[in-house]
């Protein structure tokens, strides 16, 4: 979206037509709306190979590449919504993240998954200085899910750093291929965007998270799904 | 005291169960066959190693294809001395190479071209075994696809063995993976071109610097057709018609019984442990074929014979090996197939070890020791030194790792994995054993030690 819909050459399917040494900054990297510059690490083919060590070769090339030497004001990384092997714990584990949100809703599987990567930053804390910084709900409209985002934000020993209401507003964008805040900037939502990013960076709250047992999740869901009519 | 805490092992006592002194009023076998405890630097190889290396590597036509990094390969590649008499076995190394490229974005394609171009090399091969390595295993390759696939294209079997090297807790389980892999997918597919009343197949003979070229025709001069030997210097076309031989015998019994079994259980054809190493084992084994196929009195004749050409000449190294004691540390089975041919040159065995014995391999060992007898689960180079200095054996029957070692201990070393000058199977192989051993033992070399014994 930040490139407007261009598809752009991923760092690991340059890495397969023209090897290792095929991968240059102008190629992978590209600059979208704002200045941003944007990569994609990409990965294998489904059910082929190994992502994971896809992520671990990616960061590595793009720091070869020098990718981090200019002053960037940040440096997000968009990870996959599990840590489910060593690998994609890369961000976290080897000092390139600093400060991890973590993006769930008021689903069960969301908090699950939350919770999950709330384990994998424990492990890596101790060793690193990556940090939880908060918990983003993006919203799926189910009954309470402020207060109870807000609560499962409490227990893992962080706070909810924004509620992002669900809106229209992000289908359309996205169908005319921007991002909302390029697409229609005095809307609403463009706002709770704002508003996310100023909390990010005036964010003094870095905790190493608490995650909860399972038993303890599902408790807080019956209590928390539980809606008087 | 029954089991044994070494000097070596005080930092690790978890291997006191494994180091056995014997009693036989109460006999109680070594631990084994369970995971090394972190501590013990232990000399165990890797399913890899024991799938491709002892039971799949023999294979003399098929194309021994690695799947993996290239190391894997390379140190693989031709350290086991089973000869054959074909000019792709041992002499070329295959392997796909994997690299970090490979990692991500799959092994498959480098796998499927691996097949095809290797085939397209040696098209004499009668089929391409493909062993898969750690990665692969970790990465998810689907190799029986990949194989199927590349079947169909070139003509020949491709084989999948899935033996990554993490799997099992010693090269035992590769044994046993290359066993259930040939029976399931080999084994069956074949019919013999002729059968006869006498078919054998001799399990579990690797032809370790020719043992099967000296074992294989005794047996024909019995009468009894050897089908297949599993697998020393076997093709890949020897392999399909196992299942119907009348009877197998089994030599290695810890690396093949397996595949024996197997046979026995959906074919029905019978088998029998025998041990083809020293005059009276293998005395007894023709002894117990020629009872079998009805031919005793063609294996009398052929005994006869061979006692008559070879027992004067160990009657000889007798003469000058006769008190000597020794250590035998071999993979399993050499441990126990030797000890009796070791009494048959007056040699007494005071010290066993297995590096990946089963129960079944250290029973084999208990009745055949003495009081006394020191048995010891997965060694360590400590503990082998330790007992070394110890127990000073007038010579050490090991592999290739403990060599040196003992000569720098000033004690006569015997390479028993892949022999000094083979074969030492059957009669005439034990004259050579007999020979290597007087000569190792009664070299003048070692009048010139006179440094005593002492642990580094």
């Amino acid at each position: 979206m930040l490139l407007w819909g261009k598809v752009q050459a991923t760092v690991l399917d340059t890495m397969r037509d023209n090897g290792p040494g095929g991968v240059t900054l102008d190629v992978v990297q590209h600059t979208g709306f704002g200045g941003i510059k944007c990569v994609e690490a990409g990965g294998p083919e489904p059910g082929v190979g190994c992502a994971g060590r896809g992520v671990i070769t990616a960061i590595k090339l793009l720091e070869e590449l020098g990718a981090y030497n200019e002053d960037f004001d940040f440096v997000f990384y968009d990870v996959l919504g599990d840590v489910v092997c060593g690998g994609f714990a890369m961000p976290i584990r080897e000092g390139y993240a600093k400060e991890i949100y973590i993006v769930a809703s008021g689903e069960l599987m969301a908090l699950y998954a939350a919770n999950n990567i709330c384990k994998g930053i424990v492990k890596f804390a101790e060793n690193g200085d990556a940090r939880l910084g908060g918990i983003i709900c993006n919203s799926r409209n189910v009954d309470n899910e402020l207060e109870l985002l807000t609560e499962f934000s409490k227990k893992i020993g962080s706070h909810l750093i924004q509620f992002v209401p669900r809106d229209n507003m992000v289908q359309r964008a996205e169908i005319n291929r921007k991002t909302v805040i390029d697409f229609e900037p005095t809307c609403k939502q463009a706002e709770v965007y704002r508003s996310l990013a100023k909390n990010i960076i005036e964010n003094t709250n870095f905790v190493i998270p608490k995650p909860m047992a399972m038993q303890e999740l599902e408790d807080m869901m019956v209590e928390f799904g539980i809606v008087e009519r | 005291m029954t089991t044994i805490l070494p000097e070596c092992d005080i930092p690790i006592p978890q291997r006191q169960p494994h180091i056995v002194c014997h009693n036989p009023e109460n006999i109680v076998l070594p631990m084994c066959n369970v995971q090394t405890v972190p501590g013990d630097m232990t000399e165990r190889g890797c399913t890899f190693a024991g799938c491709r290396g002892v039971v799949g590597g023999p294979v003399k036509d098929a194309i021994q294809l690695v799947h993996g990094p290239i190391g894997c390969a390379y140190y693989t590649w031709g350290t086991r001395r089973n000869l054959s008499d074909t000019k792709l076995h041992r002499k070329y190394c295959f392997s796909t190479d994997l690299t970090e490229e490979s990692v991500i974005y799959g092994g498959a394609k480098k796998l499927y071209n691996s097949i095809i171009e290797s085939h397209e090399l040696f098209p004499e091969g009668k089929a391409v075994f493909v062993y898969s390595t750690c990665v692969v295993g970790l990465i998810g390759d689907d190799t029986e696809a990949i194989c199927k696939q590349a079947s169909e294209k070139i003509g020949i079997p491709v084989i999948a063995f899935h033996c990554e090297g993490f799997r099992g807790v010693s090269q035992s389980l590769g044994h046993h993976i290359a066993n259930r892999t040939l029976f399931e997918k080999v084994v069956g597919t074949a019919e013999p071109q002729e059968s006869t009343p006498y078919d054998m197949c001799i399990v579990g003979e690797f032809n370790i610097d020719g043992d099967a070229w000296i074992v294989k025709p005794l047996f024909e001069r019995m009468g009894v057709r050897v089908l297949s030997v599993f697998t020393g210097n076997a093709s890949y076309n020897d392999i399909p018609p196992m299942h119907r031989a009348k009877l197998n015998i089994v030599q290695c019994q810890r690396s093949s019984t397996y595949i024996a079994k197997m046979i026995q259980d959906k074919y029905g054809v019978p088998y029998i442990n025998v041990s083809l190493f020293g005059m009276k084992q293998t005395a007894d084994a023709l002894r117990d074929v020629g009872k079998f196929f009805h031919l005793e009195e063609n294996a009398e004749k052929v005994i006869a014979e061979e006692l008559a050409k070879y027992q004067p000449k160990i009657d000889n190294y007798r003469k000058k090996l006769d008190g000597k004691k020794c250590f035998i540390y071999q993979g399993a089975p050499r441990a126990w197939h030797w000890m009796g041919p070791m009494r048959e040159l007056g040699i007494e065995t005071i010290l066993t070890a297995t590096t990946f014995g089963h129960k079944d391999d250290y029973e084999k060992i208990m009745e055949k020791a003495n009081p006394g007898h020191i048995c010891i689960d997965n060694p360590n180079a400590l503990e082998i030194e330790e007992y070394l200095v110890k127990l000073k054996p007038d010579f050490f029957i090991g592999g290739l790792k403990e060599k040196y070692l003992t000569y720098k201990l000033g004690i006569p070393f015997i390479n028993g994995h892949s022999y000094e000058e083979g074969p030492y199977a059957g009669f005439e192989g034990f004259v050579n054993f007999a020979r290597d051993i007087d000569v190792a033992v009664n070299s003048p070399v070692w009048k010139f030690i006179n440094k005593p014994l002492e642990v580094s």
